[in-house]
């Protein structure tokens, strides 16, 4: 027989529930074992397997296997916000050097928006040399020495395309499949879908170069949208303490710490008891791993644990915020588990306005800045081992037209490029991508892709494949959807990039 | 004269408004024609082989690109791109095949034609696919040319598939461990998983206990030794001495950060099924590593391969 006042506290917390609680834990409890009554009956039929999420509320990020196998178990995304040029860096076009000074023909123009151009633009043939390099001799231009040296190991995309012109929108599509804010990000999906191994550190972890600006869209371009918020991509400054307010105060001991976190901790339970919400025990799992993290994340970023040769191979600084540093910092991360890394680095939007935004100045000093740590970032993860099940993406939002920008007619104080969503090149390296590729073509200007074009959602599906998802199984219902990160157009995975 | 027409008469009528209505159809409708002639023997059934180069390389591109409006569920223009025999047989303007035939021209016309297929923003076939048609349209269309005899046709690409899994399968795979392993991911939280929901196999993550993980825990985990595929003990206690052997199904295994020596080697090669191994700081010489560099095994992090 139950002790009469346990009866008491059962009624207590029955009647504490509301209709909302009933319906939240419905559709994972009652819900979750109906799917799973429907899964082994219904097993093999086609469409879309109905994966399972369900975690215990207090490990939300506890290691959930991908429906198959993986060839990527992490990701390190490079994002290089403002959108590098793909005619001065990867697609080399020489007849395009041919026509420059020329005026754009009417054909490039009609019908086509531009986020500046007006007019008649002046075609603007490649800035700088290009050399062929790697294996299969694949052009590249001689603002990226060091990575030249990396070719064999990249799997070039010459021809993405977006429909989105304009940055925030373009970025968001890059980052959540979506133009519109309030979509889950790529980071939020991988740690929703797989969790992360070390629980002492976030599973979606961002750093931020280039002196604290962002990326034009912001921090929803880490964010969990409908996801659950735990995750949501976690910013470390890579300067002083990697998350604000994490250490102890001055003359606070982490035994003290400790106390307090008992203390609300008992707190927490009792209001669990009490009203049965699970974010509850979400909130008590994150001061658990806030306490945790204190002494997981500290070592982790602080890159002064390097050997100097580690640190001049990067070009990193102990005590800067820069691209070098994160990259560094990323590696470390990596090696520790840490599920998705998600470096920005802004500064590409060579519009040939101010100085910084010149393709001779701005984009040359933005090579300046990350070609060297990038390069130095694949050869450390080869070297450890870890290129096998990590998979690097590098890439901006969307590509630059071979025209020279000509804002309002006028001609520009240095060399720029407008906004181009038409065709653009990324690179991926690492875990199941075919190294030493190049994919698609673009025509001799520049222009248009034409062959194998590769939409976002297609790059989308194809790193999910690598994590071993189908793209179309990853969602989540949310508005009478089941959303997903490629989103309802349909999605291809690209046979010819995985090895 | 209310005469009645004789019942000859009669029948005569209705088969000449039958036949003209059959005369009518075939004339309209030359799917219907062509199946009256193979019915009726005028014409043979078109039939591709199934090493053709129509079957491996062309028919799934129609499939694909074409098949939605011009097949069973809708064939506009009258055209179906379903079958060999379809495709032969045309469209309402009739055939559509040749080097310069309305099919080739249709796929090739620039994306703003309205007479662009496919239509509406679907994405054009791509080069490679466009290779593929005009070789097997300049060749006669025919469904006889076995695929490996068309030496300039680029290489096949196939779309990929997602593998597909049958969970009783898997759990009995997984039965005979399956409380073995209950007991030692309660005893090593977070440090044991399955590779994938599809597989039986298990992957080792003691870098996450890092220096509290030793010789004594690796040797507590054999048991689950047949199913052990992927194992990281970088940054971990192990050392010389770690049953390293026993561990045979292992085909990656990283030991980075470790304080392993050369003496680990013996051990390593007993390692039967291992392809990749990562020794990235650790004192293991490069030359006790040539057995397993013989073997054809991936190594990482001898040398400085990181400069």
């Amino acid at each position: 027989m139950k002790d009469p006042r346990l009866l008491l506290t059962d009624l207590s917390r029955i009647q504490a529930q509301t209709r909302r609680h009933f319906l939240g834990w419905g559709t994972g409890g009652l819900g979750a074992f109906f799917l799973n009554a429907a899964m082994t009956e219904d097993a093999r039929a086609d469409g879309p397997q109905t994966l399972n999420f369900a975690r215990d509320p207090a490990t939300p990020l506890s290691v959930l296997p991908p429906p198959f196998r993986a060839r990527a178990k992490r990701v390190i995304y490079l994002h290089m916000g403002g959108a590098p040029s793909q005619l001065d860096l990867f697609d080399y076009k020489p007849v395009l050097a041919r026509f420059h000074g020329h005026d754009c023909p009417q054909s490039f123009l009609k019908g086509k928006r531009f986020a500046f151009i007006s007019g008649i633009p002046k075609l603007l043939g490649p800035q700088f040399p290009f050399r062929q390099a790697g294996r299969n001799g694949t052009w590249i231009s001689d603002r990226m020495p060091h990575l030249e040296r990396r070719l064999d190991e990249l799997c070039l995309v010459k021809s993405m395309k977006t429909d989105q012109f304009n940055h925030a929108p373009a970025q968001l599509l890059v980052h959540t499949g979506d133009p519109r804010t309030g979509h889950a990000s790529l980071g939020s999906w991988v740690t929703y879908g797989l969790g992360s191994e070390n629980q002492n550190l976030p599973g979606f972890i961002v750093l931020v170069s280039s002196g604290g600006i962002t990326a034009n869209a912001g921090k929803p371009l880490w964010g969990s949208g409908f996801l659950p918020s735990v995750y949501q991509g976690v910013q470390c400054r890579s300067a002083g303490e990697p998350v604000l307010y994490l250490d102890n105060p001055k003359d606070v001991s982490r035994a003290q710490r400790r106390q307090v976190l008992d203390a609300v901790d008992e707190i927490n339970r009792q209001t669990h008891v009490q009203f049965g919400n699970p974010e509850t025990v979400a909130r008590i799992a994150q001061y658990e791993m806030a306490f945790r993290m204190q002494l997981e994340a500290s070592d982790a970023m602080d890159i002064r644990r390097e050997s100097p040769a580690v640190l001049e191979r990067y070009g990193a600084e102990p005590g800067k915020t820069s691209y070098a540093n994160n990259c560094l910092v990323a590696r470390r991360l990596a090696e520790r588990g840490v599920r998705f890394i998600q470096l920005y680095h802004w500064g590409w939007d060579s519009h040939g306005t101010p100085t910084d935004e010149g393709v001779n100045v701005g984009l040359v000093n933005r090579c300046r800045e990350t070609d060297q740590p990038t390069a130095a970032l694949l050869a450390d993860l080869k070297a450890r081992g870890l290129l096998e099940d990590t998979l690097v993406v590098w890439g901006g939002e969307f590509g630059r037209t071979p025209m020279w920008e000509n804002r309002g007619g006028q001609e520009m104080a240095f060399i720029g490029r407008d906004h181009h969503p038409s065709a653009f090149s990324i690179w991926m390296a690492g875990g199941g991508v075919k190294a030493g590729l190049v994919h698609g073509q673009t025509d001799d200007m520049g222009y248009e892709i034409v062959q194998d074009p590769v939409e976002v959602r297609d790059l989308h599906a194809t790193m999910l494949y690598l994590l071993g998802f189908d793209h179309q199984a990853l969602k989540y219902p949310y508005q009478g959807l089941d959303q997903k990160l490629t989103g309802v157009k349909p999605a291809r995975i690209i046979p010819q990039l995985l090895a | 004269m209310t005469g009645r027409i004789s019942a000859w008469a009669y029948a005569a009528g209705v088969l000449l408004v039958t036949g003209c209505g059959i005369a009518a159809a075939m004339a309209l409708r030359p799917g219907f024609a062509a199946t009256v002639r193979q019915v009726t023997g005028l014409e043979p059934a078109r039939i591709a082989a199934p090493d053709s180069f129509y079957t491996v390389r062309v028919a799934p591109l129609f499939d694909r690109h074409c098949a939605g409006c011009h097949g069973a569920r809708a064939a506009k223009g009258q055209l179906r791109l379903d079958s060999f025999a379809a495709v032969w047989r045309g469209g309402r303007h009739g055939d559509v095949l040749g080097k310069d035939g309305e099919l080739y021209r249709r796929i090739t016309l620039p994306q703003s034609d309205e007479k662009a297929m496919p239509p509406d923003g679907k994405p054009p076939l791509s080069k490679d696919e466009l290779t593929v048609i005009r070789l097997w349209l300049a060749d006669g269309a025919r469904g006889d040319v076995p695929a490996a005899t068309v030496k300039d046709a680029p290489r096949l690409v196939l779309p990929v598939t997602i593998p597909q899994m049958n969970p009783q399968d898997v759990a009995r795979q997984r039965a005979p461990l399956a409380d073995e392993l209950a007991r030692l991911q309660k005893r090593y939280p977070g440090l044991i998983a399955y590779e994938s929901l599809a597989s039986a196999d298990l992957q080792v993550n003691a870098m996450l206990a890092g220096k509290r993980f030793g010789d004594a825990d690796l040797q507590a985990l054999l048991p689950l030794a047949a199913r052990i595929v992927r194992l990281d003990l970088s940054g971990t206690a192990v050392t010389d001495a770690a049953p390293l052997s026993g561990l045979r199904a292992v085909t990656h295994l990283r030991l980075a950060g470790t304080g392993l020596t050369g003496a680990v080697a013996p051990a390593l090669d007993g390692m039967a099924a291992l392809k990749v191994l990562t020794v990235t700081g650790t004192n293991i010489a490069p030359e006790s590593l040539a057995g397993l560099r013989r073997r054809g095994v991936t190594i990482h992090g001898e040398g400085d391969d990181g400069a």
